[in-house]
């Protein structure tokens, strides 16, 4: 082992002498090597110094080129200094205003403590102080000129000077001072012409065209005039003074134009006798309301009717004139005021100018006196249609409905004109109020009347005709007219409420047209005033309900009940004889049907289809409630069950084919019945009753059915008991 | 689509500046908006609250107090379902105002309104209207009484909501008779009692 590894080493030993060799040749190689590493650092080391040398020195370049530029600056700065300082005097000596303020303009927006800094370093350029003092002077003095001529101008009314001077203010910092001054000027024009215009509505005499509408022509041609002024004048403010200046200059002119809207207004109330009306309005509704005292003298709603018209042309006049205000500065302020904060708080300037407003309170005044005119004018209105209701012979409804749905009409679209959108919605509360209370009232009473019956007895029937002989004519008696007037409103009720859909839809859709920018709040306003007039319609039902039980009570009940009662009278317990003997004879349905039918064909005539139909279904359910109770009154065999069945289809299929909606459910109760009486034995109810296919939807209980199949006398009780229901 | 059982319209009137608008904002949006500004007109809010486990939505009509608004504000009485009468406990004249108030709503809103008389601003330490004197009031003219503040939010919620509550029960118990007695027979199982369309006219 041992001499095996032995000689392995012994191989090995040439191979790494060699090495050994190698090695130590390479040694005085890596020494060189080492040296020039070291020396390459050094280099390095110097060249990074000498560039971070380099670096400051051009920063200091830097900042030597910035103070040279600003150094050219101060000095052109000042150069322009004592330019403008010298050519100030003249310009002012030569009443070049212009040249003056530009100067002063460029001497304002050097940066003034430098310019002083300078001074105090270099004492030796004493000028420099005075050339300031000069240019402060020059300026407070072109100030004052400017001011004063600016007066000067607006006193000789020189126009031309009037606006060399506007341009003149900004130049020298009087940007404040420039509309302010320029505003009042063209307030005193905005007076001028309003003062004008005013003094010629007031000379407009009575027969003249626009007499009726000359307080909304005065305003409408103050607001023009205004509007004239902003449109004509916004482009020299943003040009001279900057986008955004142009609340500054409506607040200015809308102080003037609030005294001039107050002066109209005061003037519209004194020639119109507003306060007069409103006062014996509000007389007449507390005593309307409180007692039946008419002795109050009463405005003639139509009276009105003119003057409401200018009151909603005034008031979209105002709106329409805030309106362009609120767009032109809510414009100007997008374009000039970048920053948020600052647009917002000036956009709240703005509500508050306009909310402030005489314009925004006269605003209010006139929508005030117009909603509580036009509620007169449409009560008095329809109580006068009301009044002089009549009924045309061959129409289902009278006068009185058409009319009134046209003055809610004409009421409504009134108030969309005004352009006020809590006007429409009060309107439409009012409309709402007055067909629910007043006008509902009035066709419940008529219909309280009721529907004489026709049965008089002979007595009174000697008396009518004895008065009408008496009189020399003779008229359709009193009864008559009763039941005219009685089926007239309870048509009235029904084609009202077709009335009352149709003007909700129209109404929204014209209010929809005429203000396309609704906000999402006020439409759900409105949507909720026009439900409230939707939901007329279920008042108006209700009449109509009251309308056919009292036509119930004193036309159907009365006669239906002694033709079903006459069934009793018929013996039910029949043998075949007995039946074929029925049968060949004027049946009980049969005669049934044709009083039935002589009962309704009146009607049919003079009520709308849909009362009609209502009527119908009146009739029916008297019809069938009278009918099941004296079924139970009476016994059958198996004939007359078959007799009953009969009579009952044919009697379902007569009143049904006479609406047009279905009443054959109304008759389910009653058609059981008949089955149960048709029954071939008592087990045979099984194939109606239970849970299988043929069973039928009971209308009636166990223990009804039971009642019911006993009265066969066929039947035996002990079976019916013993039925498992 | 909304979703809601009952629908309530509530008006709130009273003198300008006694805070209807901050209870009505601290209600429905739960802010106490200083700087407010008299409101024009009507405003119209619309919140919707759960009372036993059904819905009710509230529409709030937010009144002018000033004088000139009458005849717009005038016309929300009648459809009213419940009038919030509110006045300024720290301001004797909004409180002296309120039989005016009470005759107004006695001509134009309907007789069976539910009214509720409401004292704000009782985080206030210059109160000049004694709690027991609104309460007194109140119960003269037969009207519920709370004394609120819309600024800490006291009894505010609980206001509109007894109100919802009030409303339905109202509306409940006269509601089912009328309608089982219109529709006695078969048809009865299949009218639901409060559907959204009917509510208006239950009252």
């Amino acid at each position: 082992m041992e001499e095996k590894e032995m000689s392995k080493f012994v191989t090995q030993q040439a191979y790494i002498d060699g090495k050994i060799r190698a090695l130590s040749k390479m040694i005085p190689q890596l020494k060189i090597i080492h040296k020039d590493a070291e020396s390459l650092v050094t280099t390095i080391n110097h060249i990074s110094e000498s560039s971070e040398k380099i670096s400051g020195k051009i920063r200091e370049l830097d900042t030597a080129r910035e103070k040279v530029e600003e150094c050219q600056k101060r000095v052109s700065d000042l150069i322009d200094l004592e330019l403008c300082s010298q050519g100030v005097q003249k310009a002012i000596y030569d009443e070049d205003y212009e040249q003056g303020a530009a100067l002063v303009h460029r001497f304002l927006s050097i940066d003034q403590s430098v310019v002083k800094q300078t001074a105090s370093d270099f004492e030796k350029v004493a000028g420099v102080l005075k050339s300031v003092r000069t240019l402060q002077d020059a300026a407070s003095q072109l100030r004052e000129i400017v001011k004063h001529k600016f007066g000067d101008a607006v006193k000789t009314q020189d126009l031309h000077s009037i606006e060399r001077f506007f341009k003149i203010f900004p130049l020298i910092g009087m940007h404040e001072e420039g509309i302010t001054d320029f505003c009042q000027y063209l307030c005193t024009k905005l007076e001028d012409a309003a003062q004008k215009n005013l003094q010629t509505a007031l000379n407009t005499p009575a027969g003249d065209k626009r007499y009726p509408v000359i307080y909304a022509d005065t305003l409408t041609l103050l607001y023009e005039g205004v509007a004239r002024m902003v449109n004509v004048h916004q482009p020299l403010i943003e040009t001279y003074y900057g986008p955004g200046k142009l609340i500054a200059a409506v607040n200015i002119l809308q102080k003037e134009c609030d005294n001039q809207t107050r002066r109209i207004m005061s003037e519209f109330c004194k020639t119109r006798n507003i306060n007069k009306k409103m006062t014996q309005i509000n007389e007449i509704s507390r005593m309307s309301s409180s007692s039946s005292f008419s002795k109050l003298e009463k405005i003639d709603p139509k009276d009105l009717d003119v003057l409401i018209g200018e009151m909603t042309l005034m008031h979209s006049k105002i709106e329409l004139y805030i309106k362009f205000v609120k767009s032109k500065i809510t414009t100007d302020l997008d374009v000039g005021i970048s920053d948020l904060d600052e647009r917002s708080k000036n956009i709240d300037k703005l509500e508050q100018l306009i909310k402030n407003s005489q314009v925004s309170q006269s605003k209010h005044e006139l929508l005030g006196y117009y909603l509580r005119m036009e509620q007169y004018y449409m009560e008095e209105s329809i109580t006068k249609a009301v009044n002089l209701d009549t009924a045309e012979q061959g129409q289902h409804t009278s006068s009185m409905v058409d009319d009134t749905f046209f003055i809610i009409r004409k009421c409504i679209r009134r108030s969309i004109s005004s352009g006020s959108l809590d006007g429409i919605c009060a309107i439409i509360n009012n409309a709402c109020r007055v067909l629910e209370s007043d006008f509902c009232n009035i066709l419940r009473s008529k219909l309280k009347q009721g529907y004489p019956s026709g049965y008089l007895d002979l007595t009174q029937a000697y008396n009518v005709l004895q008065s009408s002989i008496q009189q020399g004519r003779l008229q359709p008696g009193d009864t008559e007219v009763a039941r005219t007037a009685f089926v007239v409103a309870l048509n009235n009720a029904d084609s009202c409420t077709y009335y009352v859909d149709a003007l909700c839809d129209r109404v929204m859709l014209e209010i929809e047209q005429a203000m396309p920018t609704m906000k999402e709040n006020d439409r759900g306003k409105l949507e909720s005033c026009l439900s409230g007039l939707s939901s007329v319609t279920a008042t108006l039902k209700d009449v109509i309900e009251y309308g056919l039980q009292q036509l119930r009570a004193s036309a159907i009940k009365p006669r239906v009940h002694p033709w079903i009662d006459s069934f009793m009278s018929i013996n039910h317990e029949m043998t075949e004889d007995e039946l074929s003997a029925y049968d060949a004879g004027e049946t009980f349905v049969q005669t049934l049907i044709m009083n039935l039918e002589s009962l309704l064909a009146p009607f049919k005539e003079v009520l709308t289809p849909s009362n009609y139909d209502s009527l119908v279904g009146v009739v029916t359910n008297e019809v069938i409630t009278r009918f099941e109770k004296i079924v139970f009154k009476t016994t059958f065999n198996r004939l007359g069950g078959l007799v009953l069945d009969k009579e009952v289809r044919s009697l379902a299929g007569y009143l049904t084919t006479s609406t047009s909606w279905s009443l054959r459910d109304k008759f389910a109760r009653l058609t059981q019945i008949a089955t149960v009486l048709n029954l071939e034995k008592v087990s045979e109810i099984s194939d109606y009753w239970g849970d299988h296919d043929g069973a039928l939807m009971w209308r009636l209980t166990p223990s009804e059915l039971r009642n019911v199949m006993a009265l066969r006398i066929d039947f035996k009780i002990e079976d019916i008991r013993r039925l498992k229901l | 689509m909304d979703d809601y059982k009952f629908l309530f319209k509530v008006v709130l009137v009273g003198n300008a500046g006694v805070g209807k608008t901050c209870l009505v904002r601290r209600f429905t949006q739960g802010l106490f908006p200083p700087g407010q500004g008299a409101t024009i007109g009507v405003d119209f809010m619309i919140k919707t609250v759960e009372v036993e486990g059904e819905k009710v939505k509230l529409q709030i009509w937010d009144t002018a107090g000033q004088e000139r608004f009458r005849s717009i504000t005038q016309s929300y009485y009648r459809s009213a379902h419940a009038l919030i009468l509110v006045y300024d406990i720290s301001c004797q004249p909004t409180f002296d105002c309120l039989p005016d108030w009470l005759r107004e709503i006695e001509e134009y809103a309907s007789s069976k309104v539910l009214r509720i008389l409401v004292g704000n601003k009782i985080d206030r330490d210059d109160r000049e209207i004694p709690t027991h004197v609104g309460e007194d009031f109140a119960a003269r003219h037969n009207m519920y009484f709370l004394e609120t503040s819309a600024k800490e939010a006291d009894n505010v919620e609980k206001l509109f909501m007894q109100i919802a509550e009030d409303l339905m029960e109202q509306a409940r118990s006269k509601d089912l008779p009328r309608y089982d007695t219109s529709t006695a027979n078969i048809d009865s199982r299949t009218s639901t009692i409060g559907d959204s369309s009917c509510c208006g006219k239950l009252i």
